[in-house]
């Protein structure tokens, strides 16, 4: 998932992993295992890495030993630097995160939350982290990450924007794109629209009466049609620089 | 769930941020009942007095000491918020039963008085009267209710000096008032009692009202 900040990418992966509730609707099939990892993880405790995850290994039900031990595989294979059993604000930031990531995979996650995980880690842990990522996806978990750089090389990622969550099509690069602007100019509450179902669709953004879609240049005449035969004013049509991912 | 208090007590331990109020209480108990060879039911009156000041610092303390991200991964994996709230709330308990008994011991090692059991059960009863109430206006006053330390601060001030000033306040005026001119120890453990009964019945509502308010907030 990716969005600029503010948009509300923390705030939804929060309602995922239970913390918050929906302003609207409900939330269901939640799972009973959950990872989550915040956007940021302030190393001020005094307790160490190893005391911390034993901690929470034990609030999630495993015995002390098992904790302990599941803690300091994990934190072997993160490659945490700065002691294991130094306290957890003598740490850097990156290695702070590396716990952060650490106590969500204590228990194999069947939902893994993952609050823009790559800030802060080194490059040899962005590659383990990609691999964790798998791993869980693998043993049929599912796996919500979420950053505010274009840059995730998730096969088919999601746009949050304006508090509007719309899937980016996977096959754009090298395709000229329009971004068309509507207007519903008389307040008339149009009805909904299945801009998606048009085809070509790749965003789909909406903002108090005005709609920005964004589409490929072939199919962008068949969004022109669709909108004006719903009552859509055309408000801004052209072409729009392609975005790299 | 012992998993949670114990993670909460380390927490809390290394912190050190007990130091204060427990520091405070002992300070009190000490001052108000050294060279004393009065009756004891004044003495417990005044340590109950100190233990609610002290376990509202406390709690607000424990409260606070977990930052919000740490707050958020321990929910998480406890899977409900309320039971995090709840291991507080116990290890808030935990240690005020300590400073409680702290408080009806003291007394007799620095002054010189006849003990009854009365006295004893009658030190216990108002010292948990004054912690379950203190716990309670603590909870009410943490960073899960108020956000800015500012107003919390503000918040537990006016509070807690309501419940010591105002007349007839129960359970904390009331219990003060009861033991400032009080002789005889056994007389008074039934009003006492049901005074510990109201400060308990309080700490509950004011548990489920911050879980209530931290729930509908997020």
């Amino acid at each position: 998932m990716v969005g600029a900040n503010g948009s509300g990418k923390s705030t939804l992966l929060r309602v995922l992993a239970g913390l918050s509730r929906p302003t609207r609707g409900t939330v269901s099939g939640r799972p009973q295992v959950i990872g989550y990892v915040p956007d940021r993880f302030p190393p001020n405790e005094r307790l160490s890495a190893m005391e911390y995850l034993t901690h929470l290994g034990r609030i999630r039900g495993l015995r002390t030993s098992v904790a302990a031990a599941r803690a300091d595989q994990l934190l072997d294979r993160l490659a945490l630097v700065g002691g294991k059993h130094s306290p957890l604000r003598t740490l850097s930031r990156g290695n702070a995160q590396k716990v952060a990531l650490a106590q969500a995979l204590l228990v194999a996650p069947q939902l893994l939350v993952l609050d823009e995980p790559w800030s802060g880690l080194d490059a040899s842990a962005h590659g383990t982290l990609a691999g964790i990522i798998a791993e869980v996806a693998g043993a049929g978990g599912a796996v919500v990450f979420a950053d505010h750089h274009e840059t995730i090389s998730a096969s088919d990622p999601y746009v949050i924007d304006g508090g509007q969550l719309s899937r980016r099509a996977t096959v754009t690069e090298g395709k000229p794109t329009t971004e068309v602007v509507l207007t519903d100019l008389g307040g008339r509450r149009l009805p909904e629209v299945d801009w998606h179902a048009v085809g070509g669709v790749l965003e789909v953004t909406s903002q108090a009466e005005t709609i920005t879609i964004r589409v490929t240049r072939e199919r962008a005449d068949a969004v022109l049609r669709t909108a004006l035969q719903h009552g859509w004013s055309v408000t801004r049509l052209g072409p729009i620089a392609e975005r790299t991912r | 769930m012992i998993a949670l208090i114990r993670f909460t007590s380390a927490t809390m331990l290394h912190s050190q941020r007990y130091l204060a109020p427990a520091l405070l209480f002992m300070t009190a108990v000490g001052v108000s009942s050294s060279n004393d060879s009065g009756p004891l039911a004044p003495i417990y009156g005044l340590c109950a007095g100190a233990l609610f000041v002290c376990a509202t610092w406390f709690t607000i303390a424990l409260i606070s000491v977990e930052d919000p991200a740490h707050r958020a991964i321990t929910i998480v994996s406890a899977r409900h918020s309320g039971r995090v709230l709840l291991a507080s709330v116990i290890v808030a308990v935990i240690s005020c039963l300590i400073l409680t008994v702290v408080g009806v011991v003291l007394p007799l090692l620095v002054g010189t008085h006849t003990v009854e059991a009365a006295d004893l059960a009658l030190g216990v009863e108002s010292g948990l009267t004054g912690a379950f109430a203190g716990i309670a206006i603590g909870l009410l006053c943490s960073r899960l209710v108020i956000r800015r330390q500012g107003y919390a601060l503000i918040a537990a001030l006016g509070l807690v000096m309501a419940a010591l000033l105002v007349r007839g306040l129960p359970p904390v005026n009331v219990l003060l008032r009861l033991l400032a001119n009080a002789t005889n120890s056994a007389d008074l453990l039934g009003t006492a009692g049901g005074l510990r009964a109201i400060s308990a019945a309080i700490l509950a509502v004011s548990a489920l009202a911050t879980q209530f308010i931290t729930t509908r907030d997020n």
